[in-house]
């Protein structure tokens, strides 16, 4: 049922209270105080709507998707970590922890070899077969699903609760909530301009990022107008319709790797390009570390990023 | 006119041809015979340069390995055994690529001689009504009568026909080999043949070429070379009795 | 006797290039955004005569240094791709053969991954090992793939030449897969690599396509009698006088040279060399000395339309053009086969 409420949520773009009630996973976990024997069951019910019991503390976790590894990081959790999927890249950290495949490649066997008492992943690339092969193997999962800011609090909260650091979770949660408070506010006022994400480089196609997307969500949140707005999630999209719609800024999350124009550069070299009001002012940002696309804390980094970038530097509190 | 010394094939450790020798003077038509699996087809392929062959192969006194492929195909014209494709060529088209030899390359022009001998390999093979047909839509011996008709347009000196009536019934058959034996009478021109049917050969051919497993049993005047000893060793069987007893039915 | 001429009279030409020139009129001026007819004209012909374009005209950079470049490339891609496969239709007496149907083109496709991951470069010209690798992989795919046909079915019947076209390709996508996940940073997406796309296709990029269509397509043009001959029968061609090997060298080499550059610049752009030439094949009959000219052209309008589908079907979004494309051969590739198997067994 919480399945369903998820996805319909995902459809609708601003945040409303109503969904955060719905959307955090039940805890019932209750540390009896009495006596110091007997450890405190944890109960979580994950972002899938499935109910996961552990009879004591997490201290062995495997993480496939990058967003939770982050999480467990960002909690204080990062020492329980066993395996990571192998696109985990965030802290640097991370990259000590031995890698495990993920995705469609997910190596079941491999993962139980690492023996962890959870597996944490993620809606977005792991299928319900895998969660059932793990489970046969007595491993217990935990299946987060962000679909949009709401849900990446309801992650860090969900782990939180699962690695009994729901304070540490709560702070983080409070500390993204304020820097989108501040930012949003800040930014209202200002007549709308619009923006372009740009995914993929044109040498390989032009892709986008359009509505139901963090960026999406954030660049409404500042204020900004998504010139494909009218796409749902990432799709490929033409060249003359970029141009067409001249963003007066352009966001680029294209790696660069040390060899060739910056991504950056490449836009602004590109032939018909040069009346976009956004190469133009060379009002063009990479971002290179995710941090618009990835369900994390640093979510709020990258709405930083891009509001300075929009509206110049602002001051730290 | 052609000699073929020493001639030897090998595919891998299979010994086709082995060690074979003839030649074809002026005038002369050679027939070809010998049992399936002989090796005859593969002679014609090696002095066609269509498969590796060891030994020597002269025309004119001249190794054939030195002439250039259109020079070949002006003195020498090969007609297949098998001959189908894929693609609607008309049956001009088919014919008048046997010009090709004269002006192979890139800028030709085919001039009033290509012409005439088109027009004359057309009307000896009696084609005119075909002429724009699809060669898809023509029966096994109309369309070995369009490969006949591109080799005559060739106007080689030398024909080699491996099994020239394969596909054709009785009249076409005999019609083929009387057009052959016209032709022949050109000064400066021979024929080799495969021919399976022996009573054929005898007909036509003067001289025989008898080939068992790849070897020469027996070469020089076809009475000689179809002897009733020779044919029976190389066919396992009593040819002369077989042939008279099938003449009996018509008697 | 008439028919003397076996190729086109200049009517004809006049015909084909016609219809080409209207298709390329029809693509320039439709697209993802639409500017008006008058207004593409203006654009082009200004431009062309270094007039100043009116300031009432919106987005002349739209039409000039997207839809142009683009459209010019999809168009001598498309003739390119046409002209290799009806020459090796012919070359292989082979109504299937094509650069995506034998693996020539999946080839193709592993020598530039391979070229750009191990960042094989040749100085001053950024694309050129690209090509070369491209280029060189497409023929030695092509040799491989003959070979192996000529090992199993001596006869290169059109059904072992397929199969074992097929077979390479899945090998070879096998290893692009593998190169890619080892590498994926580096390379392109791998839609490119199976689907193709011309987005993002520049003036230099049509040059290069240019000169490679006028010359190894020159070459190729140059062989049409050769090629009618191949197409009866290879022992028929050599027969009558043509020097198969090195005819079959030099068509060879220059397939492989014109996949390549297509391949290096656009991708795997599927089945354009199968359904081309045989649509063309019903106008002007199998003689390479009308099918080849004629297929340039028709190989230009067929690849040209089915780049406009790519790009205004799901407008604002782009298909992949070899989506279009493989969706129209394969479903042409099972006519001809059924057409042909009927054939030969009536």
């Amino acid at each position: 049922m919480l399945t369903s409420v998820l996805t319909g949520c995902s459809k609708v773009n601003e945040m409303t209270p109503q969904k955060t009630f719905e959307q955090t996973p039940s805890v019932k976990s209750t540390p009896d105080s009495t006596t110091k024997t007997k450890e405190p069951a944890i109960i979580v019910t994950d972002m899938a709507g499935r109910e996961v019991k552990l009879d004591g503390p997490v201290t062995r976790v495997v993480a496939l998707f990058p967003s939770d590894c982050e999480i467990l990081y960002a909690i204080g959790a990062g020492e329980t970590l066993v395996g990571r999927g192998e696109y985990c890249d965030y802290p640097q950290e991370v990259l000590d922890v031995p890698a495990v495949q993920s995705g469609a490649n997910t190596n079941i066997e491999q993962i139980i070899s690492l023996n962890p008492q959870v597996v944490l992943m993620s809606t977005m690339d792991q299928t319900e077969e895998q969660v059932a092969a793990l489970e046969a193997a007595g491993i217990e999962v935990v299946v987060s699903k962000e679909t949009d800011i709401e849900g990446v609090y309801t992650a860090i909260s969900m782990i939180g609760t699962l690695m009994d650091k729901n304070i540490e979770a709560e702070t983080i949660i409070e500390s993204m909530k304020d820097t989108f408070f501040e930012l949003s506010s800040k930014a209202t006022g200002n007549e709308e301009k619009t923006i372009y994400f740009e995914v993929s480089p044109l040498e390989y196609g032009l892709w986008t990022a359009g509505n139901g997307t963090f960026m999406n969500e954030i660049a409404q949140m500042l204020g900004l107008k998504n010139c494909f707005g009218d796409i749902n999630g990432w799709g490929a999209i033409s060249e003359e319709q970029v141009i067409e719609r001249n963003p007066d800024y352009i966001v680029t999350i294209a790696m660069y790797f040390g060899e060739g124009p910056r991504p950056e550069e490449e836009i602004m070299n590109r032939a018909g390009w040069e009346n976009v009001t956004a190469v133009k002012n060379g009002s063009i940002l990479n971002l290179q570390n995710d941090e618009l696309s990835r369900p994390t804390p640093r979510l709020a980094d990258g709405a930083r990023i891009l509001y300075d970038f929009v509206y110049g530097s602002t001051e730290l509190d | 006119m052609l000699e073929v010394k020493n001639m030897t094939v090998q595919y891998g450790d299979l010994t086709i041809v082995d060690n074979v020798n003839f030649t074809v003077n002026n005038g002369q038509w050679l027939m070809i015979v010998g049992p399936n699996g002989a090796g005859k087809s593969t002679i014609i392929n090696a002095i066609s340069q269509g498969v590796e062959y060891k030994g020597e192969v002269y025309f004119d006194k001249k190794d054939i390995r030195k002439y250039k492929s259109h020079e070949r195909a002006r003195m020498i014209g090969i007609l297949a055994q098998n001959n189908y494709t894929n693609f609607s060529f008309t049956v001009q088209e088919v014919i008048r690529l046997g010009r090709y030899a004269y002006a192979p390359g890139i800028f030709s022009r085919q001039d009033e001689d290509d012409e005439r001998h088109i027009a004359e390999a057309i009307e000896m093979t009696g084609l005119t009504p075909l002429l724009k047909q699809s060669v898809l839509t023509l029966s096994g011996g109309e369309l070995q009568r369009v490969f006949l008709a591109q080799i005559l347009a060739q106007n080689p000196r030398l024909l080699i026909l491996d099994e020239p009536t394969n596909h054709l019934d009785l009249m076409y058959q005999k019609q083929t080999f009387a057009l052959i034996q016209e032709w022949l009478k050109s000064p400066g021109r021979a024929v080799v043949s495969v021919v399976h049917d022996l009573s054929l050969a005898k007909a036509y051919g003067k001289q025989a070429l008898l080939l068992d497993k790849g070897k020469v049993k027996a070469s020089g005047q076809i009475d000689k070379v179809l002897s009733a000893k020779n044919l029976d060793e190389v066919y396992s069987m009593d040819v002369y009795s077989w042939m008279r007893s099938k003449l009996e039915q018509w008697k | 006797m008439r028919n003397k001429e076996e190729g086109f009279h200049v009517y004809e030409y006049a015909i084909f290039a016609g219809v080409t020139v209207l298709t390329f009129a029809l693509c320039v001026s439709m697209g993802s955004v639409s500017v008006p007819i008058r207004d593409t004209i203006t654009i082009i012909w200004n431009s062309i005569f270094n007039t100043p374009i009116p300031d009432t005209i919106a987005s002349p950079s739209i039409i000039l240094s997207v839809r142009l470049p683009r459209v010019v490339c999809v168009a001598l891609t498309g003739a390119s791709l046409s002209l290799c496969g009806g020459a090796m239709q012919g070359l292989l007496r082979n109504p299937l053969a094509d650069g995506s149907t034998m693996g020539v083109s999946a080839g193709a496709s592993l020598g530039a991954v391979i070229a750009i991951v191990l960042g094989i470069k040749m100085p001053s010209l950024p694309f050129a090992g690209t090509m070369v690798m491209a280029m060189a992989f497409a023929f030695v795919s092509l040799i491989i793939i003959l070979t192996l046909a000529y090992k199993m079915d001596f006869s290169l019947s059109t059904n072992t030449i397929i199969l074992i076209g097929v077979i390479y390709s899945m090998f070879v996508s096998s290893i692009l897969s593998l190169i890619i996940t080892f590498a994926p940073d580096k390379v392109k997406h791998i839609t490119f690599w199976t689907m193709g796309s011309l987005a993002g296709s520049s003036f230099d990029n049509a040059l290069v396509l240019l000169i490679a269509l006028m010359s190894f397509g020159g070459v190729i043009v140059l062989n049409a009698r050769e090629l009618n001959a191949f197409a009866i029968g290879e022992d028929n061609a050599r027969h009558i006088g043509v020097n198969v090997k090195r005819v079959k060298l030099v068509v060879m080499i220059c397939v492989s040279g014109l996949i390549g550059v297509c391949v290096s610049i656009g991708g795997t752009i599927g089945f354009v060399g199968l359904v081309t030439p045989h649509m063309v094949r019903m106008i002007t009959g199998p003689n390479h000395r009308r099918l080849l000219p004629a297929s340039i052209f028709a190989g230009a309008t067929f690849l040209m339309l089915a780049d406009l589908v790519a790009r205004i079907l799901l407008n604002p979004l782009e298909l992949p053009i070899g989506v279009v494309t493989s969706f129209i051969g394969a479903i042409l590739f099972i006519y001809i086969f059924y057409t042909s198997r009927r054939k030969s067994h009536a």
